[in-house]
């Protein structure tokens, strides 16, 4: 029986150290904010439970504690949806067909949270999560040979050599400047529906900025946990399940 | 930091010391821009994993002997209705819980039939319970002996072979005839010169993440191995 292409050097090559360098600075600037990382593993659970111990217990004495969260169970869309607050991290152990992380990575922005998706075989679509971190090898017994123990290991490093440099910590001016920064620009916003409207009052929608009302005469009828394009107090569109995700 | 003056240097070995700073030399202390950090870190991260690998490589050598002879015997008892508990504590603990899904669930259509195993640590109820009505380095030893027999076996992951509440339950299983496989890291710790422990697997290195990562792959190889002795057993 092969063994998937983990005793080569070439694991981690050019492209994806970028990759985790971006994913790491990221993730140091969110947890200076003040963010948790809520870990999720649908298939492979023990990789979430690795995650969030390798970060609320270092094994490096005199490293920093951080809040790191696995979440696991039956429903872990909802449960993801009334852990997460805006500003924490969503970080997923999965393959790109997994439902409830395909779903979540959808949802994060409306909730306000970044994301950080791992995994093997067939990539996600381009923009699925704000991070990728991934093994094209397409064995499907790859999880199981510590390959991604590897990549979170090397996250964690990699995240604490940015608490060496504070300076860098701060949000850059230009996240702020993109054409497709969501916060700043015209552009419709994620929200995700809380609660349908009655009478005049307008949706519930919770936004990254927090709950809204939002008048969804374009998008009705709509149902809680129905994602909508909101833009100046109006729902602009309701984006199907599972259509390409919106930009960020 | 104090690794000013050493801006050139490659990065290092293992992670022995309180700090960082031992791992990345190159990074100086004065700030720089975000993107003179971006490309440090990348280069860190490509050097730790060629470290990684060459590790894995070497343990994959270093232990071809013991894997072939452990995946032998775990073969021969799961024939004979034998069963695997694996365990381990913090991250180690979900490196067991990893194995024991890989054996009881092996992904792949066309995959190898599932064997039983279970991880000890699955269980919150139990293991508080444990934890704080007998003591937690009783935690394992007590499940053995609530669930195991003379034909299972008990496979123990550490970094540094010598955690307390695993050599304890290695005791229990030697006393229930269980066969016993340890994965240890640095010089193999108490695992290594056990009477407890029919096969260690040590990984030589000092980083307990290199370590975590070689086991994960030797684990792995167990598992194949076990596989391509059960086929051997069916052709016959």
């Amino acid at each position: 029986m092969s063994t998937p292409g983990l005793v080569e050097g070439g694991l981690i090559d050019e492209a994806l150290s970028a990759d985790l360098a971006g994913a790491s600075l990221m993730l140091a600037r969110r947890f200076a904010a003040g963010a948790t990382l809520w870990c999720l593993a649908p298939a492979w659970e023990p990789h979430a439970h690795h995650v969030a111990v390798e970060f609320v217990h270092p094994v490096i004495v005199g490293k920093r504690a951080l809040p790191a969260v696995a979440l696991t169970g039956p429903d872990l869309v909802a449960t993801t949806r009334v852990s997460v607050r805006p500003g924490d991290v969503v970080l997923a152990v999965a393959d790109a067909a997994e439902p409830a992380v395909r779903s979540i990575m959808r949802r994060a922005p409306a909730w306000g949270a970044s994301t950080l998706w791992i995994g093997s075989g067939t990539r996600p679509a381009r923009g699925a999560a704000d991070h990728v971190l991934w093994l094209d090898d397409p064995d499907p017994r790859l999880p199981a040979t510590g390959g991604f123990v590897l990549l979170y290991h090397l996250l964690w490093e990699l995240t604490h050599v940015c608490f060496e440099h504070p300076g860098l910590l701060a949000p850059s001016v230009s996240d702020c400047t993109d054409e497709v920064c969501i916060t700043c620009s015209d552009e419709g916003r994620l929200g995700e529906v809380v609660l349908p409207g009655s009478g005049l009052d307008g949706a519930l929608v919770r936004t990254a900025e927090g709950e809204e009302r939002v008048d969804t005469t374009l998008a009705d009828p709509v149902a809680p946990g129905d994602l909508l394009l909101v833009h100046a107090g109006m729902a602009i569109t309701r984006l199907d399940d599972d259509r390409p995700e919106v930009r960020r | 930091m104090t690794g000013a003056g050493a801006a050139s240097a490659p990065a290092s070995g293992g992670d022995t010391g309180g700090s960082t700073d031992f791992l990345y030399p190159f990074l100086d202390a004065e700030e720089r821009d975000q993107d003179s950090l971006l490309g440090d870190l990348a280069a860190s991260a490509r050097a730790k994993s060629a470290e990684s690998a060459a590790l894995r490589a070497q343990t994959l050598t270093e232990c071809a002997e013991q894997v072939a002879a452990a995946g032998a015997e775990l073969a021969r008892r799961f024939v004979a209705g034998g069963r695997m508990f694996t365990f381990g504590n913090g991250g180690s603990s979900t490196d067991a819980a990893t194995l024991a899904g890989l054996f009881a669930r092996p992904p792949g259509a066309a995959g190898a039939r599932p064997l039983p195993a279970w991880s000890l640590t699955a269980d919150q109820a139990v293991l508080t319970a444990l934890g704080n009505d007998v003591g937690f380095e009783l935690v394992f030893a007590r499940q053995l002996i609530a669930r195991a027999g003379g034909r299972d076996v008990a496979v123990a992951m550490s970094t540094s072979g010598s955690s307390r509440d695993l050599t304890v339950a290695f005791a229990e299983a030697r006393r229930r005839g269980l066969y016993t496989v340890g994965f240890a890291g640095y010089d193999g710790g108490e695992f290594a010169a056990s009477p407890d422990v029919d096969v260690c697997f040590v990984v030589r290195s000092q980083s307990v993440h290199r370590i975590q990562e070689a086991q994960a792959l030797l684990g792995y190889r167990l598992w194949a191995e076990v596989h391509s002795c059960l086929e051997g057993e069916t052709q016959r």
